[in-house]
């Protein structure tokens, strides 16, 4: 397979959006309503891809119905009281509040509805709400009818294609680099600006099951384009976030806010419902006092740990299962597969994997956004999980579309795409192939099993100044192993380059953890050398980048949270 | 084992292999088979696309017992 012989493709476009999921499809709607050429690329088919791949059934919003709660204020205050630290209620405001009426519009117009079947809108609370914000709706269609629409807006779509490096010129963007995993073709696109929009990072810590891909997110999201970012020059924030939830046990799958929407409690082993020992809203406190709750109940020696639905009222609890199918497609037939009936059973919960994730529902963690959804780099914007403000799919569906509207009007102001360095092109391409050549070398799953016991044993989640310096001396090491990993075929290769992204980004994870010394956001970052919250030093955001010289620099750009 | 795919109810429409979120199903003498098992994500995609209903999921043994 040598790549010399390899067929390359030019392809130059105004916008180009990396990754197709709910942030980058949307994304793309706004460019092409502004009349640029838009391209997307996505690692898997954008019909299915991304972390609502197979459904999704909440929406978060305000309605403004009259009460204080559901107005922009009383939502911009909860924002401010429960992602304190995280989430720059400026850019919020910007990227969610005021996109949020046209988005409602949107995912209707597109051809999913947000109300029950009985025509109503229905509303639940959960994590730290002061009212019902989610909005729960069936959409197990979403994703295939967002693709339907960018497909009607002529978009162009480069599905099965990862892309391997971002490219610069006199420091604004110039385009980037990738290869269809299942044809081995190269691609050089030149754009004028591009959206990032590719997810979290996956597969950094051990599974509860063992198994890397039995995760809560999608497991092919894997910090490939905040890598890439970095290595540009492109700042990071809240990336020293390990994010986790409660799941079922033997199964990573979404369910949380379901569950406690409904009002389902956490017991222990005892039978006692334990969270408000934790959180006065006890089991509709934020996620991570939910977490920081379990995981105490478990290392106290009260566990197992249970979902008790068995107070809830019959139609509740018919409608709760009828929704965690719609959110993860396969979790009734677990449920079915291990004897829970529906009637009330307690099912037992576990804490699941970390994450190199935002730490609250209302931010993100990754590439550092202003209002306009703009990096530090002139040409590079981001949206969804992969931006450091925003977060689910809320925010991915509303500030998506707003990412996508300023990288266009950037685009519309530059005449034709800036220019690809021809030697950094074929260094690349070498690049990329190279493990294919090897005949013999490191698989990328020892590699990657290797990063995932180096993280989950020093900052999965507890974490402190040792062993943090100790992961990084360990990740360190693993450099060598990188030039020896060896793939077999295409589907190998695009697993190698998502083990070695993972490793990079573990060690910006790292990084970033070691310079906030203090825990935030308890156990999403808990030090434990300093177990306390420190506003005076700590309120903001932790930027880390990587500047021209090669070396990584951090900073605190702090936030303010008067309303 | 995750998605199962019943090679006898497969119509080799290739839905679910185009549609797999994570690369793990391909066309082998055109009928689809499930070719890297242990990174099945059960997003339930292929399920979803097929016609002939021919995808069952199997959950493995540590996810029923542990």
């Amino acid at each position: 397979m040598s790549t010399n012989h390899r067929t390359v493709h030019d392809i130059e476009t105004d916008v180009a959006v990396i990754g197709g999921g709910t942030a980058g499809l949307n994304s793309a709607i706004a460019a092409a309503e502004a009349g640029c050429r838009v391209l997307i690329v996505d690692k898997a088919n954008i019909v299915h891809s991304g972390s609502i791949a197979g459904g999704i059934d909440h929406f978060m919003a305000f309605l403004d119905t009259g009460a204080q709660w559901d107005t922009r204020e009383g939502y911009l205050a909860y924002v401010a009281e429960v992602a304190k630290g995280a989430a720059d209620l400026e850019v919020h405001d910007a990227v969610f509040c005021d996109e949020l009426p046209a988005a409602l519009k949107r995912i209707e117009r597109i051809g999913v509805s947000l109300r029950q079947p009985d025509g109503k809108i229905f509303r639940t609370s959960s994590m730290g709400q002061p009212g019902p914000y989610w909005i729960n709706f069936d959409g197990k269609k979403l994703k295939p009818k967002m693709a339907m629409e960018v497909k009607r807006r002529k978009c162009t779509i480069l599905n099965r294609v990862q892309v391997t490096n971002l490219y610069l010129h006199d420091g604004e963007l110039a385009g980037f680099t990738g290869f269809n995993i299942r044809t081995g073709e190269f691609y050089r696109i030149r754009a004028k600006a591009v959206v990032i929009a590719t997810g979290n990072t996956n597969r950094m810590y051990n599974a509860q099951t063992g198994n890397p891909f039995n995760l809560w997110y999608c497991p092919a999201n894997t910090g490939d384009l905040h890598r890439a970012a970095f290595d540009v020059g492109v700042a990071l924030a809240n990336v020293e976030y390990v994010r986790m939830t409660i799941v079922p046990k033997g199964f990573s799958a979404p369910g949380f806010n379901a569950f406690f929407g409904m009002g389902a409690q956490l017991v222990n082993a005892l039978g006692e419902p334990f969270m408000k020992a934790y959180h006065s809203m006890g089991a509709k406190a934020p996620r991570n006092a939910m977490v920081w709750g379990a995981l105490q109940e478990l290392k106290e020696g009260r566990g197992p740990i249970y979902m008790d639905c068995r107070h809830l009222a019959q139609k509740d609890l018919e409608h709760l299962f009828f929704t965690l199918g719609i959110d993860k497609d396969t979790l009734p037939e677990f449920f079915a597969a291990k004897g829970y009936a529906k009637d009330g059973a307690m099912i037992e919960m576990t804490v699941s994997e970390p994450m190199q994730a935002r730490p609250s529902e209302l931010c993100g963690s990754g590439i550092r956004i202003d209002r306009r959804c703009a990096s530090n780099v002139p040409g590079i914007y981001a949206a969804g999980d992969a931006s450091d403000q925003m977060g689910c799919l809320h925010m991915g569906f509303a500030g998506g579309f707003a990412a996508g509207r300023h990288a266009a009007a950037y685009a519309s102001k530059t005449k034709t795409p800036r220019p690809l360095d021809a030697g950094a092109m074929d260094e690349e391409q070498a690049r990329v192939f190279a493990p294919l050549e090897r005949s013999k070398g490191v698989s990328y799953r020892e590699f990657e099993n290797t990063v995932r016991v180096i993280s989950t044993d020093h900052f999965g989640p507890v974490k402190s100044e040792i062993s943090l310096k100790g992961a990084l001396a360990k990740f360190d090491r693993l450099d060598a192993s990188r030039q020896e990993l060896k793939a077999d075929n295409l589907h190998e290769l695009m697993r190698t380059h998502e083990a070695m992204n993972i490793h990079q980004v573990a060690k910006i994870s790292a990084t970033a953890a070691l310079a906030r010394k203090e825990t935030r956001f308890q156990p999403f970052h808990y030090r434990a050398d300093y177990p306390d919250t420190d506003e005076e030093n700590y309120c903001g955001l932790m930027v880390i980048q990587k500047q021209a010289n090669g070396e990584i620099s951090t900073r605190l750009d702090k936030l303010r949270y008067a309303i | 084992m995750p998605a199962v795919i019943d090679a006898s109810k497969c119509n080799g429409c290739e839905l679910c292999d185009l549609y797999c979120p994570v690369d793990v199903i391909y066309m082998e003498n055109d009928i689809a088979v499930v070719r890297y098992p242990e990174e099945c994500w059960h997003c339930g995609a292929c399920r979803q696309e097929c016609a002939r209903g021919a995808v069952s999921m199997q959950f493995s043994m540590a996810m029923l017992s542990i």
